[in-house]
């Protein structure tokens, strides 16, 4: 059977990236805490030379306020820059036959979006962007937000070895996450897909104009698309995404581009435990994300493929390419190969989940930041069910941490159902007739239902950062740029913020050794606990949606 | 508390119903808006109850709402959420007249009582109790009680203290020493005793414990404020679900859902269950420690007991009987039995301990006579902490010392090698050697032996599979104590302690973030008792001790500690196996309701979402009622659990979260199903009885009928 074969390759690639995730999680976690490290000899003296260019003091360490204070000033210098960059790339860069610039709304969204790895996009890059302005606008970004995301997150967790209250220096997080993790790994993979043969022409080439074929839009596409995985970005050099043969030609750039988004997510378990020193601290996120992740893939594979009724049309075959862009939606990558608004109605459930929960395993940093909030939730109930004031890692969960544990639980079905609702109420929502049919829908209420599925979708990808889309409407109006630009925001700073905050807390509290009467994470029955808490509240705070939406679509 | 016990059975049969009636009343009583709003889960309830009660009575001024208006549906839901709420009501009200029974019977014991006060000339005048101050001074003579809380400056006598701790034998308090204190309420059966008063009325420990088990003292513990935090948050959450659901039905034509359904599912969501008994695990928690005769100073200090790290225990009458006897005498090389046994009668004739009158025995056993001493022949050295050894001195000169192996060291030299050895491997066995020198000489040894409580063993392991260090502090010598510390499995001995060794080993513990208890009765533990996190004070100890712990134990038993603890820990259990229960729950609920909400064309449901109507239920409408009243039903099915809180089995914290799990888990998960499956046949049985299609038709014409002329001149 050829879809076994398919099955075998990828739980194949799967164990690859888990065997290498585990030494690398464990280098992430030196690298976070300052201690020895794999490349110290030549990388150090050129981090002490950043930071004295920068004015930075590696020493100093920072409390919540400073954290993130430096945090989100990075974020909007970054997103200043970007904005100017999109604004006048035409007044400083040549632009190609066609170009059409963005409206301002537009050039809202597109910075929110790749100013957060989010990389939704309302634009074309081959209308709305030179060649330049690719590289420099959405380039840049596409290094320094997961830069922002992975250091903020090593920050929430250091709050669960330290008692001075302080969570250490951003500055010296975000350099080390780009000399140590992002810009070596970027290179290496940038090189195995020009191998792979990825086109790479730098200094960018003028495009050939819109209506030309994929070879004339070459650039330093396989450089880019190393970044655009490695960061849990997903944008692409081109709107064909990684559906086009331009990044992805082969199965091989494929199951590579797979692995090098899934790394980083699935490293960062490891990471935690380094970081805190305890080993086999991993296990139980680990486990859980495994669980869902394989479970949603099941879920997805099974009714996926049956001829006729699905529009998405597979380069490398159901399983290979089904796979691929259900890692790329579960690590909140987004890239696209396949058209999500063709597939059938249980895998788009399926992709909505892994956008609800948004940490099975979701993108660098951040979805493991949101599942050890999760896991926090589930220590809180959990270790009430045991008799003790629940506690952490020795620490225990002081009302503040709850109360922003809560808030990380409830701003996203906020963030994703309140703009749909305003969607549908204000009536930005095109009529359902001109959103793309689809080949499984007989009836008017599997038309709505995929309409449907279509706003929810588009505002639940920019709630988690996602970036991948149904694109079966019209999107690019000022509502859903604005109001998107919004979500996309809301989806990242406040939980952000919040796991900081949570992080201060913990880091100015006295640890205890633990003893028997610590619940002990590292167990069966806590993974098994964490991962069925995880999949009961996302049920309940999405299935009526769910019904709503992918469901009605079936025999509707 | 025993007066409870004693008197609640008399007073309930003089007035059958009021227990009863006043439980009624106080459930309805708490409709009212401001205690609603305490809990901000029942109290969306309660707002979406009085929401569903005007819309039922007067439908007339909402046109969207009447367009799919079906009155008997809405008055069913309406008064499914009234009795959700009564529900609530009623699991706290029947928590607080637990205690309020306790309460009521200790306050019998106090009223109209009066005090004869003691003037400064010694002249005495009857005074009512509430007219006396801290530092006055009253006389109690036999046969009459004890006004307020006190110590016995003057006199010795024999007290009842049974209407208080339960404990039928008489106990004695005398001025001086650690047994001063005297408890308000109880009564003096022999002798006549003078007290200081240490606490006005209002505050004595009467008051406190009357005010505790009555809740008014009852402040939300941290765990209990995190806690609701996250109910609240979840709540809210589900709110904006069930509001943007609302909002975006209406764009679709086959989803028919009436704002009552929709408050029916969100109600059905909430965590209605845990929230609903929530007050009344607190307040029964601390109830259940009442019962002990252990009396919290407050609820939070209950909590804290649940979470304890290390527990400090004293050795003597806590691990052990407290009663040394003597085994063996050892004499010194080159001293005859005799002299020794002789000599040892001598020093302990006037010991009236246990170890001395026990000394005295074995004594006369080996053959001693008994030595007649006559008054003012003889002068005694009483023991005290710092010397460590007590003896007589005779008028002729003689003196004759017993004490600890170091004390009659310093006295008396070094002993003898062998001697040294004997008590050395008396040590090692967990016997006591007790030297005894006469005239700077020594004589031997008298080795004294320590019973370990039984049973204890068992009770330190418990505590030890709960996650609880205990240390035993005991003024024995290093090897003694760790005899008895590996007879009884304690984990850490102090030896040879020092008053302020206590204290000490609480700030060492406490410096790691630790969270520490202790036992104490003497003045010198009331440092001790003030630091550490939960300080349990026996009764009969000094009123600087009671004052300086935030617990005190009625029965003098030290090892209360640990009943105290596995209450703390069960009222965490308790709550957060219900959270567990109530979120499975919710799952199948959201199954029960859903499917019916999305209808065809053809009239069937539509066939995605009729896969999630795994229960086969065929009408949306009865679904809907059975679900919420199954929501409703749950809570006094629960209120038991609740007042008496789960069951707890020292265990280890992940075979207790495995057990919990599957009990509270996925048991919520199944009984949900199988409540709403068996709810919704019942209805269906009922909806075809031709009585209860009388009702409803009544029910849905008759109210219109009523209404209509009210609500007209009413808009």
């Amino acid at each position: 059977m050829a879809d076994f074969a398919a099955i075998v390759e990828i739980a194949v690639v799967l164990a690859i990236i888990l065997a290498i995730a585990a030494p690398f999680g464990d280098y992430l976690g030196r690298v976070y805490t300052n201690r020895p490290a794999f490349g110290d000899r030549i990388l150090l003296p050129v981090e002490r030379r950043v930071y004295r260019v920068l004015g930075v003091s590696a020493r100093e360490s920072m409390g919540f306020r400073e954290y993130a204070g430096a945090f989100l000033l990075f974020s909007a210098l970054t997103a200043a820059w970007m904005f100017a960059m999109l604004t006048f790339q035409s007044d400083l860069f040549p632009q190609p036959t066609g170009f059409t610039p963005m409206s301002w709304d537009t050039t809202v969204h597109t910075t929110a979006s790749f100013l957060t790895a989010t990389d939704f996009t309302h634009f074309a890059p081959e209308v709305n962007m030179t060649p330049w302005g690719n590289l420099l606008a959405l380039g840049v970004p596409m290094f320094l937000a997961p830069a922002a995301a992975m250091s903020v997150v090593a920050a929430f967790a250091r709050g669960f070895i330290r008692k001075d209250g302080t969570l250490g220096n951003f500055y010296v997080d975000i350099v080390r996450s780009l000399t140590r993790v992002l810009l070596p790994l970027a290179l290496v993979g940038g090189v195995v897909l020009v191998v792979l043969s990825v086109p790479d022409a730098f200094p960018p080439p003028l495009w050939a104009g819109p209506h030309a074929s994929y070879p004339g839009f070459a650039g330093p596409v396989a450089g880019f698309q190393s970044i655009v995985y490695l960061g849990s970005n997903g944008g692409a050099w081109t709107s064909a995404n990684v559906a086009s043969s331009l990044a992805n030609p082969s199965i091989w750039t494929q199951d590579f581009g797979l692995g090098l988004f899934l790394l980083l997510p699935f490293a960062f378990p490891f990471a935690f435990a380094s970081i805190v020193r305890r080993p086999g601290e991993a296990w139980p996120y680990l486990g859980t994300i495994l669980i869902v992740f394989v479970a949603g893939l099941a879920l997805f594979l099974a009714f996926e493929g049956p001829p006729g009724l699905s529009l998405s049309g597979y380069r490398f075959g159901v399983v290979p390419d089904s796979s691929f862009q259900f890692a790329s939606v579960y690590s909140n990558t987004g890239s696209n190969n396949l058209n999500i608004a063709g597939l059938a109605p249980i895998p788009q459930m399926s992709l909505l989940f892994g956008m609800f929960t948004q940490n099975t395993p979701g993108s660098d940093g951040v979805g493991f930041g949101t599942l050890l909030v999760f896991a926090l939730l589930a220590i809180f109930i959990g270790g009430l069910m045991v008799g003790r004031t629940p506690e952490y890692l020795g620490k225990r969960i002081s009302l503040t941490s709850v109360k922003w544990t809560a808030l990380i639980l409830l701003y996203h079905p906020v963030a994703i159902l309140i703009p749909t609702a305003a969607a549908y109420i204000g009536g930005f929502v095109p009529s359902t007739s001109s959103f793309a049919t689809v080949p499984f829908c007989a009836g008017s209420v599997c038309s709505n239902a995929h309409a449907f599925t279509s706003v929810l979708y588009e505002f639940t990808s920019e709630a988690a950062n996602n970036g991948s889309g149904m694109s079966s409407f019209h999107d690019v109006t000022p509502f859903f740029n604005l109001v998107g630009a919004a979500v996309i925001l809301i989806g990242r700073f406040l939980p952000m913020v919040a796991m900081l905050k949570i992080g201060s807390e913990f880091a100015r509290s006295n640890s205890l050794p633990p003893g028997p009467g610590t619940l002990e994470t590292r167990s069966l029955t806590f993974t098994l606990y964490l991962t069925l808490l995880l999949i009961v509240i996302s049920a309940l705070l999405f299935l009526p949606v769910i019904a709503l939406g992918p469901l009605s679509q079936i025999g509707g | 508390m025993a007066a409870a016990r004693a008197t609640a059975p008399e007073s309930s049969r003089r007035r059958p119903h009021t227990s009863t009636t006043r439980v009624l009343a106080e459930s309805l009583r708490m409709f009212s808006p401001r205690r609603e709003y305490k809990h901000p889960v029942m109290f969306t309830v309660y707002v979406l109850f009085l929401f569903l009660l005007v819309v039922t009575l007067y439908p007339a001024p909402f046109p969207d709402i009447q367009a799919t208006y079906h009155p008997a549906y809405y008055e069913a839901l309406t008064v499914i959420l009234f009795l959700t709420l009564w529900f609530s009501h009623l699991a706290e009200a029947i928590a607080e007249a637990q205690g309020r029974a306790q309460a009521d019977a200790l306050r019998q014991v106090r009223s109209g009582m009066r005090a004869r006060q003691l003037a400064a000339d010694g002249s005495t005048r009857w005074v009512g109790t509430d007219l006396l101050r801290v530092g006055d001074r009253v006389e109690v003579r036999a046969g009459e009680a004890i006004p307020l809380d006190g110590d016995v400056v003057e006199g010795a006598a024999q007290i009842d203290e049974s209407m208080m701790t339960g404990e039928s034998e008489l106990v004695t308090r005398e001025s001086g020493g650690d047994k001063t204190s005297v408890l308000g309420g109880t009564r003096v059966v022999q002798g006549t005793i003078r007290i200081r008063i240490t606490a006005v009325q209002g505050q004595s420990f009467l008051d406190r414990l009357i005010r505790l088990v009555e809740g008014a003292v009852r402040e939300k513990s941290p765990n209990e404020l995190a806690l609701d935090t996250v109910l609240a948050g979840f709540t809210i959450a589900l709110l904006v679900v069930v509001v943007a659901f609302l909002y975006l039905v209406t764009v679709f034509p086959y989803v028919h859902l009436s704002v009552g359904t929709v408050i029916a599912l969100f109600v059905s969501l909430m965590p209605t269950t845990i929230g609903a008994l929530l007050p009344a695990i607190g307040i029964s928690g601390v109830n259940r420690v009442a019962k002990t005769n252990v009396i919290a100073k407050s609820g939070r200090a209950v909590e804290t007991a649940g979470d304890l790290d290390v527990i400090i225990l004293d050795k003597t009458g806590t691990i052990t009987v407290g009663n040394r006897l003597a085994v063996q005498f050892v004499p010194a090389p080159e001293v005859a039995e005799a002299e020794l046994t002789a000599r040892a009668m001598l020093a302990s004739s006037l010991d009236d301990t246990p170890e001395g009158r026990s000394i005295l025995r074995l004594a006369g056993r080996r053959g001693a006579a008994s030595q007649r001493l006559e008054e003012g022949a003889y002068r005694v050295v009483p023991f005290s902490a710092e010397r460590k050894m007590s003896g007589i001195v005779l008028r002729d000169g003689t003196e004759v010392y017993k004490g600890s192996v170091k004390a009659i060291e310093a006295y008396a030299g070094p002993l003898p090698a062998p001697l040294r050895q004997a008590a050395e491997e008396a040590s090692r066995k967990g016997m006591t050697p007790l030297a005894l020198a006469a005239n700077q000489r020594v004589l031997g040894l008298v080795l004294l032996k320590d019973v370990v409580k039984p049973g204890i063993r068992d009770r330190l392991r418990e505590l030890r599979t709960m996650g609880i260090r205990t240390v035993m502090c005991t003024g024995d010598n290093r090897l003694t104590a760790q005899a008895i510390g590996r007879e009884s499995g304690v984990d850490e001995v102090i030896a040879e302690a020092k008053p302020e060794t206590k204290l000490e080993v609480i700030e060492r513990e406490k410096a790691q973030g630790r969270l520490v208890a202790m036992t104490g009765d003497g003045t010198n533990d009331a440092p001790a008792l003030a630091r550490a996190d939960v300080g349990l004070a026996m009764n009969s100890g000094t009123s600087a001790a009671k004052e300086a712990g935030n617990m005190v134990d009625l029965d003098n038993d030290p090892t209360k500690l640990i009943e105290i603890v596995s209450i703390g820990k069960q009222l965490l259990v308790t709550r957060g196996a219900l959270t567990t229960f109530s979120i499975t729950n919710d799952v199948a609920k959201y199954f029960a309701i859903i499917p019916g909400l999305f209808i065809a064309a053809n009239g069937g449901v539509i066939a995605g979402v009729a896969l999630l109507n795994v229960l086969g239920l065929g009408s949306p409408e009865l679904a809907v009622l059975a679900t919420v009243f199954f929501n409703a039903i749950i809570i006094p099915l629960l209120i038991p659990l609740a007042l008496y809180g789960v069951r707890f089995r020292p265990k280890s914290a992940i075979d207790l979260l495995r057990q919990n799990l599957v009990l509270y888990g996925v048991g919520g998960l199944l009984s949900a199903f199988v409540g709403i499956w068996l709810l919704y046949q019942a209805l269906l049985w009922l909806g075809q009885q031709p009585l209860w299609q009388t009702l409803v038709h009544l029910a849905s014409e008759g109210l219109p009928l009523l209404v209509p002329h009210f609500s007209g001149a009413f808009w």
